[in-house]
């Protein structure tokens, strides 16, 4: 397994590694918005998702904006999820642990579906004019829809 | 008895400016230590960073990207960072003085500068110095959001990138322990990157012999080293940024709590030495009164 090769060099998690599940940490600026211990993370890479088990190969991506799923929390039911938006930032995955550095972290229960909706729908209401406003607004707009979407799903 | 009064009168005076700067004194330790913890709980993020581009410096990845180059300065930026509030000491007139002397700099070389103040203080000393302020902010007080500071930094980070200034400086207070805090001019654009460049060497070193035990080998990157390279460089600036605020907050509640503690000490030695004075004031005075009484006594028995 991984984990058996990676133990001597062992510098990506803090904390001892139980032998089980993966470590899931969570950095914003501000401070250290989650740390803890799951079976598995769904992670929204900039192209797509990708998920982490035990003894995934270590590897370091870029986010995009989307949830960051955390299955079978410990401590809690096995197939209970977490799940937290992050807009964008990187993940850093080595160890048995997943790093997630990201600008801004909301756990999904405390978006206000009301006023994700019409954050988007403000963003649709505005022109972009240049290629760098376009792209912009695209992003944005993305992002506010992923928010929207996290929102009502977790309803 | 009008001696005796007036002292007294000074004594109470003086006790309560004591009550406010002691009650000062608590509210800034307060502030300080909550201060304290949100810029302990931000490190966590820059040294994320730091392991990240560590990684990718390790991986022979050439680390070449506009924000690290160093262009001849034509046009620059300086942001200061100081008080909205006074009563901390010498807080804001270091930075005062730091800020006017690297705009006398910039001046003597006849390089532009974009003159950003954040805190009232700093603001209202430097327009009185005959300095043009750009912009100006009042917002940030002892906590400073990373939501405020992000659009600040991505304003630079644009202008950088479009040439409108070539180099950004920061004065801000710099906190090294509750003992030492200094007012430093610290240059944030172009970036630097010690860390990777340590490292790289550090790699290089010991590349040369055995491969390395550099975990970093061992990554893969998606989509590509150069790419997470392009998008972390303006998050380990923001984050940079970040920390200037929140160094200067911290270093202000430290200033004020320490200035306060001060004044609340010195009110209490001024309170001993009025009380000494009262009171010797009140005894010759009584003194005084029965010296009377006992001169009419022996006038009334002759």
């Amino acid at each position: 397994m991984a984990d058996a090769t990676h133990s001597g060099t062992g510098s990506g998690a803090g904390r001892g590694d139980d032998g089980s599940g993966v470590r899931c940490v969570i950095v914003t600026p501000e401070m250290t918005s989650l740390d803890t211990r799951a079976r598995s993370v769904t992670l929204p890479l900039f192209d797509g998702q990708r998920g982490v088990a035990r003894g995934h190969s270590p590897f370091i991506g870029r986010l995009g904006a989307g949830e960051v799923r955390i299955t079978g929390e410990q401590g809690g039911a096995a197939d209970a999820v977490r799940r937290v938006f992050v807009e964008g930032g990187f993940v850093e995955v080595g160890h048995n642990a997943v790093t997630v550095i990201t600008q801004r972290a909301i756990p999904a229960e405390s978006i206000d579906l009301t006023q994700a909706r019409a954050e988007f729908e403000k963003i649709r209401g505005t022109t972009a004019t240049g290629e760098d406003a376009i792209a912009a607004k695209m992003q944005a707009e993305a992002t506010a829809r992923e928010v929207v979407r996290i929102a009502e799903r977790s309803r | 008895m009008a001696k005796a009064r007036a002292l007294d009168r000074r004594r109470r005076s003086v006790r309560n400016i004591r009550k406010i700067t002691r009650t000062m004194e608590l509210i800034a330790t307060a502030r300080f230590k909550k201060a304290m913890d949100r810029s302990v709980a931000a490190r966590d993020y820059t040294k994320q960073l730091v392991k990240i581009l560590e990684n990718i410096a390790s991986t022979g990845a050439d680390v070449v990207h506009p924000l690290l180059d160093v262009r001849p300065t034509t046009r620059t930026a300086v942001l200061v960072l100081s008080g909205n509030r006074g009563l901390c000491g010498g807080y804001n007139s270091n930075i005062v003085r730091q800020s006017v002397a690297i705009l006398g700099q910039w001046k003597s070389e006849r390089v532009d500068a974009d003159v950003a103040v954040s805190g009232k203080r700093g603001i209202s000393a430097l327009k009185f110095r005959g300095i043009d302020i750009d912009q100006r902010f009042t917002e940030f007080e002892d906590k400073p959001s990373f939501d405020a500071v992000m659009p600040i930094g991505r304003a630079y980070l644009d202008a950088y990138a479009a040439g409108k200034i070539d180099r950004l400086d920061v004065v801000y207070t710099r906190f090294h322990s509750i003992a030492r805090q200094e007012a430093v001019t610290e240059m944030l654009l172009p970036l630097k990157a010690p860390e990777t460049a340590g490292t790289a060497t550090a790699g290089a070193v010991g590349g040369a012999g055995a491969p390395t035990q550099l975990a970093s080998q061992e990554y893969d990157f998606y989509p590509s080293a150069e790419s997470i390279l392009e998008e972390i460089l303006p998050a380990s600036f923001l984050s940079r940024l970040f920390k200037c605020f929140l160094d200067a907050a911290v270093s202000e509640q430290v200033a004020r709590m320490v200035a306060m503690k001060a004044a609340s000490e010195n009110a209490a030695g001024l309170i001993k030495n009025l009380s000494r004075r009262y009171n010797r004031a009140r005894q010759s005075q009584i003194t005084g009164e029965i010296m009377e009484i006992l001169g009419g006594v022996e006038a009334l028995k002759q």
